[in-house]
């Protein structure tokens, strides 16, 4: 029974320890694109930079913008999928991917939209690769 | 008027559930049966209270009575009926009292044949639950605390400061803001009914596990509250099948699973539930488990509530695309989750000591072992998915303002985790009809470890699958095919009716290499170039302006109207045009895009459709909205949609052009005065649109000496049709080609041809013989003409066949079960 039980106890704080470390590893934090240059993969949540327009190219099927981030800082993003359907009307953009340079490779973009009637409303993300 | 009505009469089924919920209480402390009779009544007056609030929400919608915010806000005149009805549920507020109305609606089941002692504890569970669920909507204002928001509450109730409202207290707005458009699909008919369904009936397992707990009683309960479980189970899985399903072929989601948060909360509860079934069908078999089963009808439960939470508070609002308005409801939904579970896990700690356990242990190689070690595994992946969903809160343990996990947190977690399972099914289902040691069990399963490894080998070879741990997962995937399919033929031989449960195992392992074969071997389909710059950035060889080496894959693929491109080495597609159609969505183009396998086989079409979003488009911005075309085949998909096309774009730029002419009226009149000067290569008999205009190059034609200037080499004229489809008119204008030689010189002539009545001028300008093709300059035109394109993404995904088919033989098995379990619940009943 003892060393059953010994064994389990260290079966379960290893899963366990292991899971949640790679639980840690697996989330990261919101940043902006001057803390994403030491990141691999960064989540940078912003609004689309309108006075520098935004452009989906048909040469390079990319789909490219400017977006401040929360700093204020403006930077070119490079987004490798048709412009999401309601790309204009989002008021938050989170785009997630990697620095290279002054340019962001976006692999992926989430939008905020506002509701339409209420201020108030949180609105909702909806992900660029999904309509 | 009704919206009091409807208002009062929530509030009653809220007062008569808290009576209720008080008699049940008495008729369950002293066993008594007169105030159980009363708590009865009082449910059903809750009920019909309920039910007649419900109709009056629906006569709202139905009568378009927009001051009333929930109609407002989810319905609009065009909707046909049945997405009116829809929208009764559409909102939060609505899809509230759908699921108190399947919980009581259940209750009524378990009066009838629910028996004592748990009668009276069972029922005083449910009432507690949709006593906690009434409280969403009551929109009662307690000295300034809100409790609940009401479905019934209006406009001005909802927005009080908003500007019109002020200026005109009595505003009535003249339509509603819509369903929203990705919600009108035949799937949001079924889909939420279905959810809610599982959703409620997964709370009797609860209701069930803790009237054993507070009635002392821990065995006899699993027999009544098994069937409900398999009833929740099949339920949930029927649920999370169709919005795997509808996200599929309807939302563009690219797949049937995104480990989204709300995907998880349907998932989770269902992965605990199927735990409880194992745990009580073994305890039922051999009296062994009776606390894992207790705890895991809690759990389900209480999961199905966290999930709520989660869902519903706001919580998630920035890492799940449906994201539920948050209606303030964060304290009331937490209190709901902490009683749920305080008073479940708090019951059981409190009970804990007294709940049997087994005398002996039970030996590795024993059906006891190996059932409740699979129920375990079930709990740890539902563990692990909740820890993922929950990154918005565990997450601050690691960072600041986290984000969800990456996808692969999850695959990485649960493959292990499934091919365990897979292996104990197998193991679990030949020792749960038969004694083994682990000689015979091993000769057992050599003949299906055989079959095993040889589609594990064709499906290596013929799927050409490289990866180690691949090739592991398939294994045991095959395993949970082969071992349990083995078993349940077996079964069949003897006893047909026992085969639920290898069934439902068999319907999990084709679920396992489905899965893999459709997410792992996913290919977007391309062309020839497209494929090779891909692979090229796949061995990091591609760099960009900057120098920095390319990572990411092209997926998409313009085609040109009419130009056959080669995709994948396989299919000759022609993009043929579009059609524009009105009578499902205002503007909805269907692009028909034909593809002819190469290697023979007959052609066939996919068409997927394009619509601007009427619920949030504006005058200055149109958004839009695709609904992709899947051709399900047996082997493969093929999954298309379309990213753009020359027609989005023009509608887009007429808009933002018209957005500007307003704010620039002035600069309006240089633009008009400018005429337009286009050149169009037509092929012979080609057809092309420009703006409201078709023009066709029907033919050369001969031309008369007389016309020609001297020394003429060529001459010849273009029979060109102009079509006015707006007037049905056609008019034939012949211009004429020459080339003439003067002084040694060539020249080239080509006198105008006029169309006056719409002050148009042709010219045929060029004329290129080698593809049977001429240039036309038309002058006069105001729209441009510019080649239509349309621009596609295109997977091609294995096996989803596969994936459907395995759910499907999980949902039999399960149902199969239900009815073995059932029939002998009524045969006690009938004692």
């Amino acid at each position: 029974m003892k060393p059953k039980l010994i064994i389990g106890i260290v079966a379960i704080v290893g899963f366990t320890s292991l899971l949640m470390y790679n639980f840690g590893e697996s989330i990261s934090t919101y940043t902006t694109f001057e803390g994403a240059q030491e990141r691999s993969t960064a989540h940078i949540p912003g609004v689309w930079d309108e006075e520098k327009g935004a452009e989906f190219s048909l040469e390079t099927k990319r789909f490219t913008f400017y977006m401040k981030d929360e700093d204020g800082v403006s930077r070119k993003v490079v987004y490798p999928k048709p412009k999401p359907n309601n790309f204009e009307e989002a008021d938050q953009l989170v785009v997630i991917g990697e620095m290279r340079g002054d340019v962001f490779y976006a692999n992926e973009m989430l939008m905020k939209c506002p509701s339409k009637y209420n201020d108030t409303d949180p609105g909702q993300f909806v992900d660029a690769s999904q309509g | 008027m009704l919206g009091i009505l409807g208002k009062i009469l929530i509030s009653a089924s809220f007062v008569t559930s808290v009576i209720a919920l008080i008699y049940y209480y008495l008729a369950s402390r002293n066993d008594e049966n007169k105030p159980l009779r009363v708590g009865n009544w009082l449910f059903a007056a809750k009920t019909v209270f309920l039910l007649a609030g419900s109709g009056i929400l629906v006569y709202l919608i139905f009568q378009h009575q927009f001051q009333y915010y929930y109609v407002f806000n989810y319905t609009s005149l065009d909707l046909t009926p049945r997405y009116l009805f829809s929208a009764f549920y559409g909102g939060q507020e609505g899809s509230f009292m759908l699921w108190i109305l399947f919980s009581a609606f259940i209750g009524f089941g378990l009066m009838k044949w629910t028996r004592p002692p748990y009668r009276g504890p069972v029922l005083f569970f449910l009432t507690l639950t949709q006593v906690f669920l009434l409280s969403m909507i009551l929109g009662w204002d307690i000295f300034g605390t809100k409790l609940g928001a009401s479905p019934f509450r209006t406009i001005a109730e909802e927005m009080p400061n908003a500007p019109f409202l002020q200026s005109n207290p009595d505003f009535v707005p003249a339509d509603g803001s819509g369903l929203n458009d990705l919600l009108k699909s035949p799937w949001m008919m079924i889909h939420p009914p279905v959810l809610f369904i599982g959703f409620a009936m997964m709370t009797i397992p609860y209701c069930f596990a803790m009237a054993a707990l507070w009635k002392r009683t821990y065995n006899e309960w699993v027999n009544p509250a098994l069937p409900w479980t398999l009833g929740a189970n099949v339920a949930l899985l029927t649920a999370i099948f169709l919005g795997g399903y509808w996200a599929y072929v309807t939302l563009s989601f690219g797949g049937y699973w995104a480990w989204d948060p709300v995907e998880n909360a349907s998932l989770v509860p269902w992965l605990i539930g199927t735990a409880g079934i194992h745990t009580m069908i073994i305890q039922r078999k051999s009296a062994v488990a009776q606390k894992s089963s207790i705890l895991f009808a809690i759990l389900a439960y209480v999961f199905i509530v966290y999930e709520t939470f989660l869902t519903r508070s706001g919580i998630l609002g920035s890492s799940s695309v449906h994201s539920f308005v948050d209606l303030g409801l964060y304290n009331q939904l937490l209190a709901f989750m902490l009683v749920v579970t305080l008073v479940g896990l708090g019951l059981f700690f409190w009970r804990y000591k007294e709940l049997p356990s087994p005398d002996k242990e039970s030996s590795i190689l024993s059906r006891e072992f190996m059932t409740v070690t699979g129920a375990m595994a079930l709990l740890i992946l539902g563990l692990v998915i909740i820890l993922g969903t929950s990154s918005p809160i565990l997450g601050r343990l690691f960072v600041e303002n986290p984000t969800p996990p990456e996808i692969s947190f999850y695959n990485d977690w649960s493959m292990p985790i499934v091919m365990i399972m897979a292996i104990l099914t197998v193991i679990g289902q030949f020792l749960f009809w038969k004694k083994h040691d682990a000689e015979s069990l091993a000769s057992a399963l050599i003949n299906p470890l055989l079959v095993t490894s040889a589609l594990t080998i064709a499906s290596i070879i013929w799927g050409d699958v490289r990866n180690l741990y691949y090739m592991a997962y398939l294994f045991c995937g095959w395993f949970a095919v082969v071992g349990n399919g083995w078993m349940m033929i077996k079964l069949a031989m003897k006893k047909p009716k026992l085969i639920g449960g290898s069934l439902t195992h068999l319907g999990f392992g084709m679920l396992l290499v489905g899965i893999l074969a459709s997410s792992a071997y996913n290919e977007p389909l391309v062309d020839q170039k497209t494929a090779e710059y891909n692979a090229a950035v796949e061995r990091g060889e591609v760099t960009d302006e900057q120098g920095f080496t390319v990572t990411q894959k092209e997926e998409m693929l313009v085609l040109n109207l009419n130009e056959p491109v080669l995709i994948d080495g396989r299919y000759m597609v022609t993009y043929e045009g579009y059609d524009l159609d009105n009578s499902v969505r205002r503007g909805q183009q269907t692009y028909k895009l034909r593809f002819e396998p190469v290697n023979g086989g007959k052609a066939f079409y996919m068409k997927p459709e394009v619509y601007p979003m009427l619920t949030s488009s504006s005058q200055e911005n149109i958004q839009w909205s695709v609904d992709p075309d899947v051709r399900t085949g047996l082997l493969s998909d093929i999954y298309l949609y379309v990213g753009g096309s020359s027609y989005v774009e023009e509608q887009n730029n007429r808009v933002s052009e018209r957005s500007q002419m307003m704010q620039n009226v002035a600069e309006q009149d240089t633009m008009d005065a400018e005429e337009q000067i286009q050149n169009i290569k037509f092929a012979l008999g080609e057809t092309i649109d420009v703006g409201k205009f078709k023009i066709r190059f029907v033919n050369y034609s001969r031309t008369d000496s007389a016309s020609l200037p001297p020394n003429t080499s060529i001459g010849v004229r273009a029979e060109v049709e102009l079509i006015h489809p707006a007037s049905e008119r056609v008019i034939t204008v012949d211009p004429l080609f020459a080339v003439y030689s003067e002084n040694g010189q060539s020249y080239i002539y080509s006198p105008p041809s006029f169309i006056p009545e719409f002050d148009l001028e042709f010219q045929f300008t060029q004329i290129f013989p080698q593809e049977n093709s001429i240039e036309l300059t038309v002058t006069g035109l105001e729209e441009e003409y510019d080649p239509e394109w349309v621009l596609i993404v295109a997977d091609e995904k294995p096996f989803i066949s596969v994936v459907w088919a395995g759910t499907f033989v999980l949902m039999a098995g399960f149902s199969l079960s239900i009815f073995r379990h059932w029939g002998r619940e009524r045969k006690k009943n009938k004692e």
